[in-house]
């Protein structure tokens, strides 16, 4: 395997060995500490723009699966792990990692000391790097050069309408950079889904005549989009059952009157307990967070707090007062993590069958 | 023949959402008290202000009304019986108050239109709500539930058994056929 | 919290056999510390001497006694405690308490249990009830019928398809499951069967052999709430007991939507038997979707919750400890040496990979059956830490070998037919078998195919000989040093390979900054920055792990759980680190055995999880500069090459100049003696017996009983000759005196030896002086002579005791014979009644 670097805008640099792609790219540097499923992971749009360091040490054992995309065309900036194996012949699975990524173009480094990696980005915040063939004074000119586009959303969602058909209830979802996992949930209840590009207005919405709306997660800052898609919130909370999911609970927060903040250092992990407050009971959830709901400016009179992280004390999800409208920051569809919370999906279609 | 039509996790569910509903309703909890109609419904009226206390951080007071009158003990609103519903554990004022009344199933609407009778001779509620875990239609008088965990059409012929944990050792509700 | 409960009887594991080692006494510790923190005085009856729990109770809340239903009832009744936790003593102590549960003691005293519900407690080991249990949580079940006549078997057995397992129902004999490929299989087994049957009636079981074997282990509290700790992988498939098989953490095959299947599964099946504390839940994985069964679930500790702990850092027996007083785990506050205050409710996420192997007793009992099957053989295991898994293999392999020189036995004798065989037939050099089998160029389709092990692991086992290769091929080569170290070879190996010695390759890798980097082991896999007490090596950029203080002991663990001296040696170690601290030293401890009560994050300073091997010990040093380094024991070897580097050694108890000094092979007297520069103590006089009465050769000598039978003359003309005998050569520390007697005679010297481990222990029980701190003050040079004069020691008491030792032959299916001092897997200890 050939040697490349992964080298970081505050000069340090680390040797590793090249595989998938052998692309130069650039990205911000997350890392997840989830113990299982990288495919899953490095197929979530969310990742546009970044490159995921795994603290998990051992990638690629089980190769690729046909059933674990979270998107058809992965935007994820690189991989960084201590050890990939190249495997692509566990039980009926026949495409490796590594032929995975050099499909689509996304470069993979190995053999790096991931946990000093993860102890130094704790420290220093978000940072940007580059997998780079040669770890030099041009590399470095380049990184410092790369401006990362805030237009996420746009590169990765769906450009135009699309259906998902079934029997159930008539479900909107809106994309804003969409993993699966949620089309599978509300394919598993039935639900007749039309998947609205993210710039979608109410209008558009109401024709459909919706049961319910879903907003999905996706990448980038909430802050980017335009205030058009708070409007259409606004408007589509007061009329149609709503569920947001990641992104669109950060979009949710601010329809409401919340403010978000930035995290110092983005968050993805499956390990922290999440208090449902109405039960208080403690569940578990792949949470990945770059942006996170300012507690303080939640306005109660409109907000109710939902789910709180008991690590960080990160607000985990929100309600509407007047409106059946509800949201989540983490995954309640796993894929990968614990679907200790997946049963929203079925709260959201109960929801939806009180409102007819 | 049971089948469980309602499971442990639909249950918690129902009671959720009915909790978010009265909040939806009401603009908050301000004024709220809540009457659970013995036995299962006193159990349900508890769950759904513990929910609220979690979330609002405020205590919404529970009282219990009692059915002294009834055919058997798994439906006592049962058909063609006006029972008599006597006010067994109220120790707070309703006048001026938002009532929530809950009970496990809504069947003919009988009990309800007791428990009504039985509030009204306490005091002058600003409204009364009604909450059901069941709404299993056949209704002989124009009673309507706010909040409903689950439509469970149901023929005449068929019982419906709401088990509690509290009591029943398990949350579900059962349909059973006679 | 429970306010009702203020006094818990807690059933200790009994001596340590086949099945269970040091892990329970190491949990039970935990326990005992949380307890005690709550304010809830324990009760402890167990009658293994090498317990460091009985040292951490109170002399009167102790009862040295077998662990039985009768003598637990009679302790129930005496002491009326308001609870009773069987979950720190393995299957005698859940047996003890399901039998009081049945005869109704506890209901008539009006005792709980802890952790298990009495419902429960029934259930478990049911295997008709634990399946009703699955299918109402709605996990599958292995489809199985119950027959009695050929044609129902042969129908039954179609059904459910081949090959099917055909199980006697209350068998006449001890019989095993029979597998049956086909029809004629089954014919043939189901005949035997029945005639084995009281009721003339077999079980026709779907055969579930060769599907992954997976673990999980997670906690409870008595609202619902549920953390999973970690999942287990068994490399070896279902067939091999995991008891014997390698296991790895994390769960390295398993894909996203497999894993949380178990999770579910597990924690419903929690709810379901309202669990409190630590759950163990056996899954096996078949390969099709949804093809998964439960196939044990054990609601306490044992190896599997010990294993996590030690590879997570979670402190599990302790956490649990404060579940089973109905604490929550989200209050459960972790002591302050876990250093993360998080609440015991963050899921451990690795950045490490822990390998486990197992050590099986066969060079002591050479007579055992070698194969691995479905019943445990093994009786320790160690374990490699690595961020690799070939790192992790390695480590783990190294340290389960014998030989103390590092270095892995060669497997090229075997022929091609022996090597398939042992494939398909595994002994206990499994690993070693599968490694010689890549190198003569099996294909790794073949290799998963004979061995239903994930071909992911020859994936891993072959890059190991690839480097071995690009090792042998570059002689002194910096970057085939440094490749191999990163992967996990160790020095020693490196210089067999290049023939030459490990201070070369030491220098080498010196010259090169080729240098250990220390990682923390702990659950947040780098995401919260505290830095926890342990730690293992690898050969990255960051090193975690600086000297900890100016006046450190180094302490050598004795790695993995054998057979003889090795039952005590932990008791031994955790004992000495106790002292080492109170006289005021740091300590760091390095061991591999993942049931090691030494290894308990409270015990030490810091604990290094690493192969107990020069290159390794010499690598801490370098980086602690310890003042000492004690070692439990002996170990040639290791010792040797460390005082020829300068190193300052005490090895305990010491190691005799002249080791021993025997005149004959014979004794039936042993005298026990504490000897300083300036005093000869004598501690006990006992007969020294055989498991079966008197014993030929010293090596059968496997039983201890005090008082001896010696006239009061005798003991005084022992007692003065062994004063005479120490006194005029010099010795100190402790010596076992031999005598031979014969009725009124004057006993004759049959020789002297350094006083076995297992006898210190039995010496401490016995007299109530911790010898071993004794020996360690001794070594530290803080023996006081002027209190040494004046210690009492009532070597004519007339309390009777004795110390026995216990053989893994029953175990081993082996008919019963005479043990050797080699073959003792544990002891028990028995006061008065005799």
């Amino acid at each position: 395997m050939a040697q490349r670097f992964l080298i970081l805008e505050d000069g340090s640099i680390y040797p590793g060995h090249s595989f998938g792609a052998g692309a130069t790219t650039t990205g911000e540097i997350v890392f997840n500490t989830s113990m299982l499923g990288y495919q899953e992971i490095v197929t979530n749009q969310i990742y546009h723009n970044q490159i995921i360091v795994f603290s998990q040490p051992i990638i690629g054992s089980i190769g690729i699966a046909h059933d674990s995309y979270e998107s058809i065309l992965p935007t994820a900036k690189g991989m960084v792990v201590r050890d990939i194996t190249d495997i692509s012949k566990n039980r009926q699975r026949s495409l490796s990692l590594d032929q995975f990524l050099k499909q689509h173009n996304i470069p993979g480094i190995s053999g790096i000391d991931t946990r000093h990696l993860i102890r130094q980005i704790k420290q220093t915040g978000t940072i940007k790097g580059s997998i780079v063939d040669v770890a030099d004074d041009h590399a470095f000119d380049q990184l410092h050069a790369t401006v990362l586009t805030n237009q996420q959303v746009a590169q990765v969602a769906t450009p135009r309408p699309y259906p998902n058909p079934n029997q159930g209830y008539n479900v909107v979802v809106i994309d804003f950079g969409l993993k699966h996992g949620i089309l599978r949930q509300l394919s598993k209840r039935d639900c007749n889904v039309t998947v609205l590009p993210w710039d979608a207005s109410a209008q558009d919405i109401i024709n459909l005549d919706p049961d319910g709306v879903l907003l999905s997660t996706g990448p980038g800052s909430p802050l980017d989009l335009p205030e058009s898609v708070l409007d259409m919130i606004r408007t589509i909370e007061e009329r149609i059952p709503l569920f947001a999911i990641g992104l669109g609970h950060e979009l949710f927060a601010l329809a409401n009157g919340s403010e978000i903040t930035k995290l110092k250092l983005s968050h993805h992990g499956a390990n922290h307990p999440i208090r449902k407050i109405i039960t208080n009971e403690i569940i578990y959830a792949m949470e990945s967070e770059e942006y996170v709901v300012d507690p303080d400016s939640v306005d109660r009179d409109r907000l109710i707090t939902t789910y709180l992280d008991l690590i960080d004390g990160s607000i985990q999800g929100l309600r509407h007062r007047d409106y059946p409208a509800f949201s989540v920051q983490f995954f309640p569809d796993g894929a990968p993590g614990p679907d200790d919370s997946v049963d929203l999906f079925d709260e959201f279609v109960e929801i939806m069958g009180t409102r007819e | 023949m049971a089948k469980v039509v309602v499971d442990a996790m639909a249950m918690q569910r129902a009671l959720t959402r009915i909790t978010y509903e009265i909040i939806e309703h009401n603009k908050g909890i301000d004024g709220l008290v809540i009457l659970g109609i013995k036995t299962r419904g006193v159990y349900l009226a508890q769950r759904i202000a513990s929910r609220l206390k979690q979330l609002e951080n405020a205590t919404v007071p529970v009282g219990e009304l009692d059915v002294t009158q009834y055919r058997d003990d798994i439906e006592h609103d049962a058909q063609d019986v006006d029972p008599t519903v006597t006010v067994s554990k109220i120790d707070f004022p309703v006048t001026d108050k938002k009532v929530i009344l809950v009970d496990d199933v809504l069947y003919t609407g009988r009990t309800i239109r007791a428990a009504m009778s039985a509030i009204m001779d306490l005091g002058r509620p600003k409204q009364i709500n009604l909450a059901v875990l069941v709404d299993r239609g056949h209704r002989e008088l124009p009673i309507r539930a706010d909040f409903v965990g689950k439509n469970i059409p149901s023929s005449q012929q068929e019982r419906i058994k709401v088990s509690v944990s509290e009591i029943d050792g398990q949350d579900s509700v059962e349909i059973i056929e006679r | 919290m429970d306010n009702e409960i203020q006094k818990v009887l807690i059933i200790g594991g009994g001596p340590t056999e086949i099945g269970h080692e040091t892990e329970l006494d190491a949990a039970c510790v935990q326990v005992i510390q949380a307890f005690k923190k709550q304010g809830i005085r324990s009760l402890l009856i167990d009658n293994n001497p090498f317990s460091v729990a009985l040292e951490d109770v109170q002399p009167t809340n102790i009862f040295i006694q077998a662990v039985t239903a009768n003598n637990v009832q009679r302790i129930i009744e005496r002491e009326q405690p308001d609870a009773i936790l069987a979950s720190v003593g393995g299957v005698t102590a859940i047996s003890v308490v399901q039998e009081l549960q049945e005869n109704g003691v506890l209901a008539d005293n009006d005792v709980k249990t802890l952790g298990i519900p009495a419902d429960a407690l029934m259930d478990i080991n049911n295997p008709d009830r634990l399946n009703d249990v699955m299918r109402h949580v709605g996990v599958p079940v292995i489809a199985s019928e119950t027959v009695g006549t050929l044609d129902e078997a042969i129908n039954v057995a179609t059904k459910i398809g081949y090959p099917v397992i055909v199980k006697p129902i209350a068998p006449r004999i001890d019989t095993n499951r029979m597998l049956c490929e086909n029809e004629q299989d089954m014919i043939s087994a189901i005949s035997r069967g029945f005639s084995w049957s009281r009721f003339k009636q077999c079980v026709i079981e779907q055969s579930i052999v060769g599907y992954k074997e997976i673990e999980l282990v997670s906690m409870r509290d008595a609202m619902g709430t549920q953390v999973l700790i970690a999942g287990l992988e068994n490399i070896d498939p279902i067939g091999i007991h995991s008891g014997d098989s390698m296991v790895v953490t994390p769960t390295l095959t398993l894909s996203n939507e497999e894993y949380e299947t178990l999770r579910d599964t597990a924690f419903a099946i929690n709810n379901q038997f309202q669990f409190t504390g630590v759950v163990h839940t056996h899954f096996a994985l078949g390969s099709s979707e949804n093809s998964y069964y439960v196939t044990k679930v054990t609601p306490y500790n044992d190896r599997g919750t010990s294993l996590v702990a030690c590879a997570t850092g979670y402190p599990i027996a302790y956490v649990a400890a404060n579940l089973y007083l109905n604490q929550k785990l989200t209050d459960v506050h972790l002591p302050e040496i876990y250093h993360f205050k998080q609440t015991a409710l963050l899921e451990p996420s690795l950045d490490h990979v822990v390998v486990r192997i197992p050590l099986w007793p066969f060079e002591d009992v050479k007579n055992a059956d070698q194969h691995l099957s479905t019943v445990m053989k093994s009786v320790g295991s160690t374990i490699g830490v690595g961020r690799s898994t070939e790192e992790a293999i390695l480590k783990a392999l190294r340290s389960s070998q014998f030989s103390p020189q590092d270095e892995l036995p060669s497997m090229n004798d075997l022929t091609d037919s022996q090597l398939i065989s042992q494939l398909i037939h595994p002994l206990s050099s499994r690993i070693l078998v599968l490694i010689e089998a890549l190198r003569r160029g099996y294909q790794i389709d073949e290799l998963t195919e004979l061995t239903k092990i994930d071909p992911f692991y020859f994936v891993k086992l072959r890059h190991i000989l690839e480097i071995e290769d690009h090792i042998k091929a570059h002689p002194m080569g910096v970057d085939a040093l440094h490749e191999g170290r990163y992967y996990g070879f160790g020095d020693g190996m490196i210089a067999r390979i290049w023939h030459t010695d490990i201070d070369t390759v030491r220098k080498l890798g010196q010259d090169n900054h080729i240098s250990p980097t220390y990682k923390g082991i702990e659950p947040s896999a780098g995401e919260l920055l505290n830095s926890p007490t342990a730690y293992y090596s690898t050969f990255e950029l960051e090193n975690e792990s600086q000297q900890i203080s100016a006046k450190t002991v180094l302490v050598l663990g004795r790695g993995g759980n054998q057979l003889g001296p090795n039952a005590s040696a932990d008791y031994f170690t955790t004992e000495m680190l106790k002292q080492l601290r109170k006289s005021g030293y740091q300590t760091v401890i390095m061991n591999t055995n993942p049931n090691a009560g030494s290894l308990t994050a409270t015990l030490s300073d810091k604990q290094i999880i690493d192969p107990v091997q020069l290159g390794d010990i010499m690598n801490v040093i370098a980086i602690e500069h310890p003042v000492k380094i004690f070692v439990p024991g002996n170990r040639h070897y290791l010792t040797r090459e460390l005082r020829h580097r300068n190193y300052v050694i005490s090895i305990l108890p010491p190691d005799q100049e002249k080791r021993s000094e025997l005149l004959n092979d014979h004794a039936n007297i042993g005298l026990d003696l504490f000897v300083t520069e300036g005093h000869i103590v004598p501690i006990l006089a006992s007969d020294l017996r055989s498991d079966r009465g008197i014993a030929t050769t010293l090596d059968q000598i496997t039983l201890m009983r005090t008082p001896a039978t010696l006239t009061d003359q005798q003991l005084t003309a022992i007692i003065a000759h062994a004063k005479d005998y120490l006194g005029a050569h010099k010795r100190t520390g402790m010596v076992q005196m031999l005598y031979t007697t014969n009725g009124q005679q004057a006993p004759q010297f049959a020789g002297v030896r350094p006083t076995r481990l297992t006898t210190i222990a039995y010496l401490n029980k016995v007299t109530g002086i911790n010898w071993v701190r004794m020996l360690v003050r001794q070594a530290l040079g803080e023996i006081d002579e002027d209190l040494i004069a004046k210690l009492a020691v009532d070597i004519r008491s007339d309390r009777r005791s004795q110390v026995r030792g216990t053989f893994p032959f029953k175990q081993l299916q082996l008919p019963d014979q005479l043990g050797l001092t080699t073959q003792e897997v544990g002891a028990r200890i028995s006061f008065e009644t005799l």
